[in-house]
């Protein structure tokens, strides 16, 4: 290999430096999340690395006054039932805005992709009123339906993009065979999209996992999500940071399995809908 | 085509076209016709009287609503800018396809998949001034912040705010730039490299250049989601101190959820919404230019 220059040394050095410090930045808080999971109440409330480990807390969550095995329950009915709405819902939409041409079709996908935009704020105030009336505040249907209007619109796009980047000639061959429109999707295109398909429930699935406004406004007791159950760890004597170091982790330890799980998709799929 | 096929592709677009039209747009229609009238949820449980405009005229001269104008603007600016260039720098050192590197791209989903609101507790707990992880080590490096409660000072709480914004968003924007970093053509680069360009040199004429449609797309995407950000608010800050972490976003939600004034908090969701749009019809115009390309 050719001798480096002063400035490529420079470079070569910084980036290491960089990498260390990316790491950190990245790693850290959680880290220290993960460790002060394991602590006594006196030791979370320290900075002490070494420490005598304990279990305790991940009991006592789950027991009163916490009690956050039905919270679990919720965010996983929620989090499941949205998912399972949205993403056929949105693979067929997506399927008919890759594949066909039509007028409305370019008005259409800006609509849905700026149903996005729309800050959760401004959908929960009228919803809010509507379920009051209708008795389903506290419910886990309230949830599915107002997570919808979030994870729906993402999983068009995302499906689309897979759905675009598949050549087209391999459903003309089918259709000349005979089939109709809804064999090829689901005999052709369906099977051949499927990562796609599952990274976008992946990611609808974490993003109703990790919902916080609506359940705030919308549940108090029986529907309550984990992320909600956070805010009773704050309690008069402050918050109970080794609670809540545990209970973070019964949220974050899911999300972080399956994402790994489809980590190179992942990055595909999150990275399409975004940038062209 | 024949009959029957024209109506397939509304069949496979009816069910997500009216879930959306169920939770997005009936709800943008009715905040609307909501902020033209008066209506307290704690004096009735129906809308009462017209008012005209003066919802909106009332924001005008509501010092709550402007300081949270300045306040969005303050937090949109800083983190919009901090996790731009701390994900640009991010993609510039993993940006060869080493085995280190793709370790830390997993690494990378973790902060950017972490729940928000999980985001502002962990960070208040290590920002504590007793027993913070974060405050000790600053304390360590620079002594004479060592007095600074961080999230006791205005500005800081905001700054604080951006950060955990940051946190989860630089990765993002750092896994987006370095899938566009390895698309980019590599002849320039190294034809300047050979006419004795100095690394800094290659990447500030000829790499950023290139990658400006791009970056331009990203900025504009994480303004949407900053000016979005609200669960951090709650976790973090809870708005404070006195007010200077209440985003508009916040204030909409006090209005509606602690006054119950829906008539009001209808005006300024509706006044946040036409920000928002000015950036969103921007970003839409991208996206939609490089989709017929």
């Amino acid at each position: 290999m050719a001798m480096m220059t002063r400035d490529e040394k420079f470079w070569a050095g910084a980036r290491w430096l960089g990498f260390g410090a990316t790491f950190m930045f990245m790693v850290f808080p959680i880290f220290w999340m993960v460790l002060t999971s394991f602590k006594v109440a006196r030791d979370a409330y320290s900075t002490k690395i070494f420490f005598t480990p304990t279990l305790n807390n991940f009991i006592s969550i789950f027991q009163a006054p916490y009690n956050f095995g039905p919270l679990l329950l919720n965010s996983l009915i929620v989090s499941f039932c949205t998912v399972t709405i949205a993403i056929p819902a949105a693979t067929c939409a997506a399927y008919a805005f890759s594949r066909y041409q039509f007028r409305a079709k370019n008005a259409l996908m800006v609509a849905v992709l700026s149903s996005q935009f729309v800050p959760p704020v401004v959908v929960v105030l009228p919803f809010f009123i509507l379920f009051k009336n209708l008795h389903l505040l506290d419910t886990r249907l309230a949830l599915v339906i107002l997570n919808l209007s979030f994870v729906l619109p993402f999983a068009v796009w995302m499906v689309k993009g897979f759905i675009d980047a598949l050549p087209a000639d391999i459903e003309a061959a089918a259709v000349v065979d005979g089939c109709n429109r809804f064999q090829v999707l689901r005999h052709i295109t369906l099977p051949l999209i499927m990562p796609g398909v599952v990274t976008s429930a992946v990611f609808g699935f974490i993003q109703s996992w990790n919902e916080f406004l609506f359940a705030l406004i919308l549940t108090n007791q029986k529907a309550v999500t984990l992320t909600v159950g956070l805010m009773g760890l704050h309690t008069d004597k402050g918050i109970l940071w080794e609670h809540m170091a545990a209970a973070s982790m019964l949220i974050m330890v899911p999300i972080f399995v399956i994402s790994l799980t489809i980590r190179e998709y992942f990055i595909e799929g999150l990275t399409m809908g975004a940038v062209k | 085509m024949n009959s029957r096929e024209k109506y397939v592709k509304w069949v496979l677009m009816a069910p997500a076209l009216l879930i959306l039209i169920s939770t997005t747009l009936y709800p943008f229609l009715y905040s609307f016709a909501t902020s033209f009238r008066f209506w307290k949820l704690t004096r009735s449980p129906h809308p009462r009287g017209f008012v005209g405009l003066d919802n909106y005229i009332r924001a005008f001269g509501d010092a709550g609503f402007w300081n949270s104008v300045w306040v969005t603007i303050f937090f949109t600016i800083t983190s919009v800018v901090l996790s731009m260039l701390i994900g640009l720098a991010i993609a510039l050192i993993l940006e060869k396809a080493t085995k280190l590197n793709t370790f830390m791209k997993s690494l990378l989903i973790f902060p950017f998949a972490m729940a928000p609101a999980l985001k502002g507790f962990s960070w208040r707990f290590m920002l504590n001034p007793d027993y913070g992880v974060l405050d000790a080590m600053i304390d360590a490096v620079f002594p004479f912040w060592s007095d600074v409660v961080w999230l006791g000072e205005p500005y800081w709480a905001v700054f604080w705010l951006a950060m955990t914004e940051i946190w989860g968003w630089a990765p993002y924007i750092a896994l987006v730039f370095i899938g566009a970093l390895g698309s980019l053509p590599k002849e320039t680069q190294n034809a300047a490299k050979v006419d004795g360009a100095s690394t800094f040199q290659v990447f500030w004429y000829i790499t950023l250049p290139q990658l400006m449609p791009i970056v331009i797309m990203v900025g504009l995407l994480k303004t949407i989601f900053s000016v979005k950000m609200f669960d951090q608010v709650v976790t973090l800050t809870g708005g404070g101190p006195g007010r200077a972490t209440e985003t508009l976003n916040y204030y909409v939600y006090n209005q509606g959820f602690k006054f119950y004034d829906m008539g009001y908090a209808s005006a300024l969701a509706y006044i946040l919404v036409t920000t928002m749009f000015i950036f969103a019809f921007v970003y839409v115009r991208f996206l939609m230019k490089g989709e017929q390309n």
